[in-house]
């Protein structure tokens, strides 16, 4: 099953911060389900980017968004 | 000393005080930027004619209070020594206002220092109807706040949807500040409206799929703000100007625009408020340059 992060209770830099740390403890290529409200999308996304991981699913849970990452390889 | 002598004076940034016989000195700066060297400079004329003070104002220049009349001329040549200039007041081109653009700020989209610096060489001083205060802020975070100015100038980035990377996710959507971005998820539809789009560029950055890039990067034009008592917010041109030269050419436009049609004392807002904002529209479309 694939781990999951919730970062409703963050705010910024904590919300990418806390992504980053998670995805210290997962094997490249491995992959990571993140709970996250609207405001955190362009942070956590923009700096998951930066550093070469990829979102390969977007999905929503209730008024939240659930992002799926893939660790670079 | 007569009032005509106080009003020729103020013209040449010599400011009357209060107190008999002193005069605040305005110096000629843009964009906020100066040298050490200058600043050095600044605090010696201050300690030899002034009192060691000076006053920085609400456009990020610095005026030298407390200078006698009689030390006015040479307090003019020992700037002139160094390098700086004496401002201006009265119906001119002000002051230029910048934030320092994207040379220093990793939030910039456009070089604002460089541009305040080219449109304050080129039209400092000028005569215009009324005062006439341009500024330029590096993005749409607005730090300048360039819609107090009768013309502001702001770095945005244009975007553009490509169909092919979008996954319609709606992330883009839910991170516009300006809700210019409609996706519905069920019908795979996108809708982008530019001409509400502030330029932002978060919804590029939070794209995880490539579907949002940036198509340009270009200069949104806001004529007729100003403060004082009768504050109003200037608007925005639909204009969208691409390259710096573009953006000085069509101040000029606007500049000659206020000349034609402003009366003497009115700012440029009310005198847009009282001809409308669409014969200033039509004056640029005529005299061509830019897109959209």
């Amino acid at each position: 099953m694939t781990p999951s992060l919730d970062i409703t209770g963050f705010v910024c830099p904590m919300t990418f911060v806390r992504v980053k740390m998670r995805l210290e403890a997962i094997a490249p290529g491995g992959r990571l389900l993140v709970v996250l409200k609207d405001q955190a999308l362009k942070n956590v996304i923009s700096s998951l980017k930066t550093d070469g991981h990829t979102v390969v699913g977007v999905s929503r849970q209730d008024e939240n968004f659930v992002i799926e990452i893939e660790k670079k390889a | 000393m007569k009032d005509a002598d106080y009003a020729e004076l103020k013209k040449g940034g010599m400011m009357r005080q209060r107190e008999e016989g002193r005069f605040s000195v305005r110096l000629h700066v843009a964009g906020g930027g100066l040298t050490a060297r200058e600043l050095a400079a600044i605090a010696a004329i201050a300690e030899r004619f002034g009192r060691g003070a000076v006053h920085l104002t609400t456009r990020q220049g610095v005026e030298i209070p407390h200078v006698a009349a009689a030390d006015l001329a040479a307090v003019k040549e020992a700037l002139a020594e160094s390098g700086i200039g004496v401002g201006v007041c009265g119906p001119t081109v002000r002051t230029v206002t910048a934030c320092q653009g994207s040379a220093v700020c990793p939030s910039g989209v456009i070089d604002a220092a460089a541009l305040a610096a080219t449109l304050d060489t080129t039209f400092y001083g000028a005569p215009a109807p009324h005062k006439f205060k341009f500024a330029v802020t590096g993005c749409a975070n607005n730090c300048i706040k360039v819609e107090e100015n009768d013309l502001g100038v702001k770095g945005w980035i244009e975007p553009c949807w490509h169909k092919d990377g979008c996954n319609y996710c709606g992330i883009c959507a839910a991170v516009c500040p300006s809700r210019s971005i409609a996706v519905s998820t069920d019908a795979d539809t996108h809708d982008l409206d530019v001409g509400t789009c502030i330029g932002c560029g978060d919804c590029i950055a939070a794209c995880p799929s490539g579907g949002m890039q940036e198509k340009g990067k270009g200069y949104l034009i806001y004529a007729g703000g100003k403060f004082g008592r009768t504050p109003l917010l200037g608007r925005r041109l639909g204009k969208v100007l691409r390259t710096p030269e573009e953006a000085v050419e069509t101040a000029r436009q606007v500049l000659d625009f206020f000349r034609a049609v402003g009366k003497p004392k009115e700012r440029f807002g009310d005198t847009l408020k009282r001809v409308g904002f669409d014969a200033l529209e039509s004056h640029l479309a005529h005299h061509g340059g830019g897109h959209r």
